[in-house]
């Protein structure tokens, strides 16, 4: 199945799902599962952590889906925000001194980010790779500090050892940049 | 506000990276529904980091799915929710129900009532007002025959007085006219006073004359008719009425009928009467 096609028909998705329909909430899972675990992945970095923590992602989005407003946002969309949020906060509990910590995980973001996207590569997403590897680098480090890490753009700021002008504006440079890539 | 101004902010990108506070985010969902602007950039960064993460797509351990198939209620959320909230919805509402209608029901029969009872108290007020215009109508009417009784009561008063005051002049004399064959029943006192010259006419009865006549009176002093004045006889009846002429000297008085105004010489052929003053 195609997202792009099923994107078309994603009220009937949302319907369905309100209705605990078995067969849409596999749907979804499939279309889904894979990203949400790649994004909890990355910020978490162990394996059986992000595959509990996805288990519990599909369990909130299941449970909240009445609560999802389509005039605020996209279904996907919210769906990574639920992953993302589960899964940093997560951390930050876990850790007694998250911050400094997460500083230590954000370097090695790329290494966990090389091994899972070339070892396991979506076929779908082989063109894409081309895309982001057109990223401009210190864009991309800003956006996995950010997105991955967790990072506010206080903390990206004294992390990089930037001004905090800097990285508002590289933020936005890097999703202008993603936007244009990806049209 | 500036859309343009707000997109080009980076708050959006913020947002959609999550690295906003609570209230931006607020901000950022009302904004983007209002402004169509906002709401199309923030569906294409959404987008953008939505392929993003696509793009690090990871497969899951198969396990995972498993578990949550076994873990999910899958076809019962309708039921149960559905039975719950229908309970919740009937026994909740209908007290507040009950009482709220109740209590306007009664708010409505104490307006219908008072509205009824302003309705008769209006009506009440109306039907007074009317009496007391007609008592004060006639009251009206009785004040003016009052006061036209009065007046002439008072005109009456001052001649009266009028006549007091001639009669108690000094030396008065009175003297009685009798009609000849031209007015067999007229019959007239003269009042007059030599020291005060005034002269009044009391008639008892004369014939009516035309409207162009009136009765002329004569003082005659050495055989000279002299004119002591021209009174009414219809109109004044019984009462007395001072002439306004000066008269000192008079051996008798006579009575003419004369044209209205008077002659300064008397027509013989209308005497009425004739009668001498007596010493």
């Amino acid at each position: 199945m195609k997202r792009q096609s099923s994107l078309v028909s994603e009220s009937v998705l949302i319907e369905k799902l309100i209705q605990r329909d078995q067969q849409a909430f596999q749907w979804l899972y499939d279309q889904y599962s894979p990203a949400l675990y790649g994004v909890v992945l990355r910020i978490v970095r162990d394996d059986d952590q992000a595959a509990d923590l996805l288990q519990d992602i599909f369990i909130k989005i299941w449970k909240n889906l009445d609560a999802y407003d389509a005039t605020k946002g996209r279904l996907f969309t919210w769906m990574l925000n639920v992953a993302r949020n589960t899964a940093i906060d997560s951390i930050r509990a876990r850790k007694t001194q998250p911050f400094a910590e997460i500083r230590t995980d954000a370097e090695t973001v790329h290494i966990v980010d090389q091994e899972h996207s070339t070892e396991q590569p979506k076929p779908e997403h082989i063109g894409l790779k081309d895309v982001v590897n057109q990223l401009r680098p210190e864009r991309k480090e800003l956006i996995d500090l950010v997105y991955f890490g967790g990072y506010t753009h206080e903390e990206a700021a004294e992390k990089l050892n930037l001004p905090l002008g800097t990285v508002k504006t590289r933020v936005r440079a890097a999703l202008q940049e993603l936007k244009q890539l990806f049209r | 506000m500036n859309v343009t101004e707000y997109i080009a902010s980076g708050i959006l990108e913020s947002y959609v990276m999550g690295a906003v506070s609570d209230q931006e985010r607020r901000e950022v969902e009302c904004l983007s529904s209002v402004y169509p602007e906002i709401g199309h950039e923030l569906n294409q960064l959404s987008e953008a980091i939505e392929h993003y993460a696509m793009f690090h797509s990871v497969e899951p351990p198969a396990s995972t799915k498993d578990k949550l198939l076994q873990q999910l209620n899958f076809g019962q959320h309708e039921e149960v929710d559905d039975d719950e909230q229908t309970n919740d919805t009937i026994v909740r509402p209908m007290p507040v129900d009950m009482s709220s209608s109740h209590s306007h029901r009664t708010t409505w029969i104490v307006a219908a009532c008072m509205g009824l009872a302003m309705l008769l108290f209006s009506f009440f007020l109306l039907s007074k007002l009317r009496t007391n215009q007609n008592a004060l109508v006639s009251v009206r009417t009785r004040n003016d025959s009052l006061k036209t009784v009065a007046s002439k009561l008072k005109a009456d008063q001052v001649e009266s007085a009028q006549v007091v005051a001639l009669l108690s002049q000094p030396a008065l004399k009175r003297i009685e006219l009798k009609g000849n064959e031209k007015a067999p029943k007229g019959n007239l006192f003269i009042f007059w006073s030599a020291a005060t010259k005034q002269v009044a006419v009391n008639v008892k009865s004369l014939p009516a004359l035309p409207t162009d006549k009136q009765y002329q009176l004569w003082a005659l002093v050495d055989g000279k008719p002299i004119d002591a004045g021209v009174f009414d006889a219809d109109s004044t009846g019984s009462t007395t009425q001072p002439l306004n002429r000066s008269i000192a000297r008079a051996d008798a008085f006579a009575v003419t009928v004369e044209k209205r105004g008077g002659n300064p010489s008397p027509t013989m052929s209308t005497l009425l009467a004739v009668s001498p003053v007596k010493a």
